[in-house]
């Protein structure tokens, strides 16, 4: 685990020295932004803060360093144990506990750009109690045929922990859920970390086809191998009511295939943007997803972004409402079970709506005295799900509504 | 105790997402053929595609910390846009 890290810190260690050198650096910028993910339910009322902080600099037209602080400071109450309509007359099976989590990521990197051609590396850790995360990616991007079209290509490695009771002896059917994080990622017999391999993939080829039409085409791959549950959640798994931690396949093939399009519009002064993603993975994990977007100027320093969002997917493979007799016990229901709302069929819709001004100083003049650039901006998202197959012990949970307004400001120096 | 017994995860029949995969690729293609045979925006005629509006993945930061919230709801990941797509701007 030490051994893993030494490769980000050296990384980490040569990019601040880059960014102290003295008087070299030519613009630098600073992005603050948070975003809060509410959801005004009566049961669980979850609330997220994302505080979040972005450093940029150049210290040469051909070099940029950037870093970035992210944190999630998570409150509200979670079920800990997952029922199916059968049961829905044992009293308490479902049973439901508060959750204080605070997460925190960070971020370092260097991209470097020539005519025509980029590439960067950056390198990623993230940690909270029962969760750590390491993770590098490289990417390299080229333009060609007069700028007209564009790949990147792009890859990223992590290596995550997971805490975990010490129970790899025991049958999946009698291993119970983590109920606190205490003696995670120390020497505790208590617990185990459990390493998670995480590969991801991407191809980007974007096509400018006229003065004012361009699409973009994307596929993203993903291997993932190892603890891929969650560890405090248990699932009911027969009629007597036993429960048992829940039990994922260790390993998950994840691709996406997503095309968009932008047009602007000069009768309407406006860009639209359709986007549709196509996505599949080895738990037969099905969805796809439509999105409209429209952006346009209100003030030269003034434009408004509006979008909406449509999102279906089917059950994964072992998914079921129910495991303690409403499936069979052999395949894939026999064999996995879970608790996790994202398994099973739903759908989705959002919609939501951006306002940004941007102010520019004239030449070598600096706005209110500081920024060369300063630019603002208040958004607020909405998120309704639908879930089909979902229920607490065969009651639909009333936490399906996410109010997600987000402010942010960056300035350029 | 509750007895189970192991067995492969077996093949749903096709669906419309995958179906919607097939669609997608044969779009990429058609634009690729497309591509080759097109006349290409010459730099002055990139005043609108320079601009912030039209350029894909412009908005990266807000972009992702929504990405970030729909991962914690949604079981799908992936195919996100991209920073870059030759605007022709510097």
């Amino acid at each position: 685990m030490q051994l893993r890290r030494w490769p980000g810190v050296a990384l980490l260690a040569s990019m601040f020295g880059w960014v102290s050198a003295p008087a070299r650096a030519q613009v630098a910028e600073v992005d603050v932004r948070t975003q809060i993910f509410h959801e005004p339910s009566a049961t669980s009322r979850m609330t997220v803060y994302t505080p979040e902080v972005n450093i940029e600099a150049s210290p040469s037209e051909a070099v940029r360093v950037f870093a970035s602080y992210q944190a999630d400071a998570v409150t509200g109450a979670s079920e800990a144990v997952k029922a199916g309509p059968l049961l829905s007359n044992v009293p308490d099976i479902v049973s439901r506990a508060s959750v204080r989590d605070f997460r925190q990521i960070a971020t370092g990197g260097v991209a470097l750009t020539r005519e025509h051609a980029r590439v960067s590396a950056s390198y990623t850790y993230g940690t909270e109690n029962d969760y750590r995360s390491n993770s590098f990616a490289v990417s390299a991007g080229t333009d060609f045929l007069q700028r007209n079209t564009d790949v990147e290509l792009g890859y990223s490695k992590g290596f995550d922990d997971v805490c975990s009771l010490r129970q790899r002896n025991l049958p999946t059917t009698l291993r119970p859920g983590l109920d606190s994080s205490d003696g995670c990622f120390t020497s505790s017999e208590r617990t185990e970390s459990l390493p998670i391999s995480l590969d991801n993939f991407r191809v980007g080829w974007t096509q400018t086809w006229t003065p004012v039409f361009t699409t973009q085409l994307i596929f993203t791959g993903a291997l993932q191998h190892g603890f891929l549950g969650n560890p405090y959640r248990e699932v009911v798994i027969s009629s007597a009511g036993e429960s048992a931690q829940e039990n994922h396949p260790e390993d998950r093939r994840r691709a996406a295939l997503g095309l968009g399009l932008k047009y602007y519009s000069r009768s309407l002064e406006t860009a639209f943007g359709v986007t549709a993603r196509g996505y599949r993975d080895s738990w037969e994990l099905q969805s796809f997803t439509a999105e409209l977007t429209a952006e346009r100027y209100l003030q030269p320093w003034l434009r408004l972004f509006v979008h909406g969002r449509a999102y279906a997917q089917s059950g994964a493979s072992f998914w079921s409402d129910d495991y303690t007799g409403g499936e069979p016990a052999t395949g894939p229901r026999g064999q996995f079970w879970s608790g996790d709302r994202e398994m099973s069929p739903l759908q989705t819709l959002l919609a939501g709506m951006t306002l940004t001004g941007s102010w520019r100083a004239a030449g070598d003049a600096r706005w209110i005295g500081v920024f060369r650039e300063f630019s603002a901006g208040v958004s607020m998202d909405l998120l309704a799900t639908f879930l089909q197959d979902f229920t607490w012990a065969g009651a639909k949970p009333d936490d399906t509504v996410v109010l997600l307004p987000s402010l942010g400001a960056t300035g350029s120096f | 105790m509750v007895e189970r017994q192991s067995e492969a995860p077996s093949a749903l029949p096709p669906s419309e997402p995958g179906a919607a995969l097939r669609v997608l690729l044969a779009m990429g293609l058609l634009a690729a053929l497309l591509a080759a045979g097109c006349a290409p925006v010459r730099p002055e005629q990139r005043a609108i595609l320079a601009d912030r509006i039209m350029q894909f993945g412009a908005d990266a930061r807000e972009r992702a910390a929504l990405e970030h919230a729909l991962e914690n709801r949604e079981g799908s990941v992936g195919a996100g846009s991209v920073q870059g797509g030759g605007c022709g701007c510097n």
